[in-house]
């Protein structure tokens, strides 16, 4: 082999960006006289479905590991919550003064805030009952950029427009089948990383998962502007707005019941789109088109009120960011208990870091943690029950719903992210699945790519 | 800014709520500074007291204003107090004054010490509060009107002193507001190597981070203060780490000393630090040899991301001896496919001509033959 080829076939750039380092076969189909589907079969050690917060986190820990890694997402980048969702302050990675979820989160996180001359917040000072002052503001369309770019430096080939529509186990490997745009792929991978945040690559496998008569609302994120809050009479828009309310031309659960909220935010993290569901396209659809409608109607409204004759929207993000919905059935689920006891179990890989968190349609009152608690996540709550070869990460973690309402939220399901795709590592390594690698060895691959993983006193 | 020298003056007599200043030196000297505070009261000097040494100790703005209710009003007259670093230190009220609530009734001890610790907050939500939030009803009079507790709203009265809404609130925006600037800007005038260090050895996390911020580009520094600085570059506080490689410039990073440290430093801690070091070794005009060599002898205790990054910057420092082509043709036989291949595009890419060197390539070029697919 010459010297400049291999550069191009094993250089970081060509593997992650091309397909060829992982193609088994490939051929095109004819549909019609004028329409070809390109049909690919690829092989990898490491497949991760979904590239959004943990996704993204579990691709690049698995291809710095040295593992061939695919990353499937369905959408046009990277990030998920995070970057489409426009939610750019990923959680809270600092504890009680002292760093409890760092590794490969943080570096994307850090380098976000460096590269916009952005401020971290003084960790060293309790953030007290008002936790927001201890999150990170990112530029959420630079983070995309800036975690695709480091997937690809990972080796990590990068498929997106595409979404699974079949996965099976059998000798020991996965198949999983994805449809995309003009081409369907099926990828042959031995472990298998379920970060859709709806658990979908484990039902589609087989595996039962849970869900909540009701879930949490979701946001649209958005940004409106052309208006002097300090010249703005509240008292008359919060009359005239209940009265509509009264009429029934506006809802209001949309913006729990709170428009001056929504002036003064300017619709940072203020819209609840209820029941929004991303688990199909049609139920995130809906969400998308609730939470869009919502926000023409009321800025309808608003600008019929003085002072307000000239509000715009700014910005909109592309869709609904959802906050709940499928959750595995692992062999542990984190009970509300745990989390707010600071558990820490014998395998324990991560932390995470937040109040109770649970929107409803009343609004939000977060439950703080006591001084000193630290909630952690077990690795048996990252794997389906009587699965093989499988884990995920995020959101869809096993846990009761109010432990679920903090382990959520984006840091942990970076912490999250990194110690499963360690444990799948490990797993490719040995021939064996994420919950029988050797724990010292996961405490240990995890920590060597700067992770942190929670230790019995 | 005007300025006017006077001896200080202090009367002890009256009410005051205080935090220990970060310098405690006894006052010499009072300085008057007039000031453009961009609000309506009319007092426009920014007091300054000074130890024997220059060093600015505290500042302090004697405020007069009305605060009206039921029609009637009170004069507010209480003086405020900062640090050198613009934290909030305290207020004091002339002899017999106090401060009363909207139902005339004077403020409690236990209100007091809340208003105090309400001001002491440098991130209160208050930040973010609109007169017209703290006062609902929209008039004219309303930034002289002290809240009615019926018409604050809950999220309001959960950060102010019931019943002095606004009090609380205008105090809030004056401890925070332009004054707080200006007394920064003061000490920034005066500001020395020694003076720095003094305010490093504060126990007050914010006073170390403000002392950070106001290194480069401020004072040159001198040895013992570059010392100190680099001694708060651990794991062990985050802020501080991030703050002190900041305040180091590229003409610090000169000094193959201090960049041998630094690298020093990245194999004594863990990887939040490890990668704010290496992105300050991006910043040094030159790459001493005894800091790319230290990176060397050590490259195998790093993860592969670590060593990709090192291996950046030997490229961007142009680092092409043989050492550094031994040490990183070793990486060659990881167990890692990230190492090595990171390695392997390294080498290729400075094509070495160490006969080592092309022997451990031919291996690896062997081991994966027929693995890349051109």
């Amino acid at each position: 082999m010459k010297r400049r080829s291999a550069l191009a076939s094993l250089g970081s750039i060509s593997l992650g960006v091309s397909s060829k380092g992982f193609l088994v076969k490939e051929k095109e189909e004819a549909v019609n006289d004028f329409y070809k589907i390109k049909k690919q079969t690829l092989k990898t050690d490491i497949l991760v479905i979904g590239g959004g917060t943990a996704g993204v986190i579990a691709a690049i820990q698995a291809g710095r590991a040295g593992k061939k890694t695919i990353l499937v997402e369905y959408g046009s980048q990277l990030g998920g919550t995070t970057t489409t969702g426009g939610v750019a302050f990923p959680g809270i990675f600092f504890a009680w003064g002292k760093q409890v979820i760092s590794g490969i989160g943080w570096e994307l996180v850090q380098e976000a805030v460096a590269m916009n001359d952005d401020t971290l917040p003084n960790f060293s000072i309790p953030h007290g009952k008002n936790h927001p002052r201890h999150q990170v503001r990112l530029n959420g369309q630079l983070y995309a950029m800036l975690i695709e770019e480091k997937c690809v430096q990972a080796g990590v080939h990068i498929r997106f427009y595409e979404t699974p529509t079949k996965i099976t186990f059998k000798n020991n490997s996965w198949t999983v089948e994805t449809m995309g745009k003009g081409m369907t792929t099926e990828i042959v991978c031995n472990q298998l990383i379920d970060c859709t945040g709806n658990a979908f690559a484990t039902t589609l496998a087989g595996y039962p998962i849970l869900r909540e008569t009701v879930t949490q609302p979701g946001s649209l994120m958005f940004e409106i502007g052309g208006y002097d809050f300090e010249k703005l009479d509240l008292n008359l828009i919060k009359e005239k707005y209940q009265e509509e309310i009264k009429k029934g031309t506006l809802d209001k659960y949309e913006f729990r019941n709170n428009i001056i909220g929504v002036l003064k935010s300017r619709g940072d993290n203020i819209s609840h789109v209820m029941g929004a569901d991303s688990t199909t396209s049609e139920s995130h659809t809906l969400a998308n088109i609730k939470g869009r409608a919502s926000l023409l109607n009321t800025v309808r409204f608003l600008r019929t009120l003085p002072n307000l004759e000239k509000l715009k929207i700014i910005d909109v993000q592309n869709e609904t960011a959802v906050r709940e919905t499928y959750r595995i059935n692992g062999h542990y689920e984190v009970t509300q208990e745990d989390y707010v006891t600071g558990k820490v179990f014998e395998d324990s890989v991560s932390y995470s870091y937040y109040p109770i968190d649970l929107h409803d349609e009343h609004g939000i009152v977060p439950r703080h943690l006591n001084e000193g608690v630290i909630p952690t996540v077990p690795l048996r709550s990252l794997v389906p029950k009587n699965s093989r070869n499988l884990i995920v990460a995020g959101r869809c973690i096993s846990s009761d719903r109010l432990a679920n309402s903090a382990l959520r939220v984006q840091a942990s399901c970076m912490g999250m992210g990194q110690a499963a795709a360690a444990a799948a590592v490990l797993a490719h390594t040995h021939g064996t699945t994420p919950l029988e690698v050797p724990f010292s060895e996961l405490k240990s691959l995890i920590e060597s790519h700067g992770g942190i993983v929670p230790g019995l006193a | 800014m005007g300025l006017l020298v006077l001896s200080g003056y202090y009367s002890s007599d009256s009410i005051r709520y205080a935090h220990a200043p970060t310098l405690s030196l006894p006052v010499d000297s009072t300085l008057y500074f007039i000031v453009d505070f961009k609000d309506d009261i009319s007092n426009d000097t920014l007091v300054q007291t000074r130890s024997q040494e220059g060093y600015p100790i505290s500042y302090s703005r004697s405020i007069r204003t009305g605060v009206c209710f039921d029609n009637k009003c009170r004069p507010l007259d209480i003086t405020l107090r900062w640090n050198l670093t613009g934290r909030y230190l305290g207020f004091e009220l002339p002899e017999k004054e106090f401060l009363s609530k909207y139902d005339h009734d004077p403020f409690s001890e236990a209100e007091y010490q809340r208003l105090h610790a309400i001001l002491t907050d440098s991130l209160s939500p208050l930040a973010n509060f609109h007169y017209n939030e703290i006062v609902p009803k929209a008039d004219s009079t309303y930034e002289k009107v002290d809240a009615v507790s019926g018409a604050t709203s809950a999220s309001v009265l959960e950060h102010v002193v019931e019943g002095a809404a606004f009090t609380t609130y205008k105090l809030w925006h004056l401890v925070y507001g332009p004054a707080r600037q200006q007394v920064e800007a003061l000490t920034s005038r005066a500001l020395t190597p020694e003076l720095i260090q003094l305010v490093l050895n504060s126990t007050h996390p914010s006073d170390k981070i403000w002392a950070l911020n106001h290194i480069d580009g401020y004072v040159k520094p001198t040895p013992a203060l570059q010392k100190v600085v680099v001694s708060f570059i651990s794991d062990q506080d985050y802020n501080l780490t991030e703050r002190a490689l900041n305040s180091i410039n590229s003409n610090d990073l000169q000094s193959g000393a201090l960049q041998s440290i630094l690298v020093q430093k990245i194999f004594e801690t863990k990887y939040s630090t490890q990668k704010l070091l290496l992105t300050k070794l991006k910043a040094v005009p030159k790459l001493h040899k005894e800091a790319y060599s230290l990176l060397n002898q050590n490259l195998t205790k790093l993860n592969g991301q670590l060593i990709a990054e090192i291996l950046q910057l030997f490229i961007q420092y142009q680092i092409s001896d043989v050492e550094t082509y031994r040490s990183v043709s070793a990486l060659l036989a990881s167990p890692n496919a990230f190492v090595s291949g990171k390695a392997y595009a390294f080498l290729t890419r400075a094509d070495p001509q160490d006969v080592v060197v092309k022997e451990r390539l031919t291996v690896y070029e062997e081991k994966h033959k027929g693995k890349a697919i051109e």
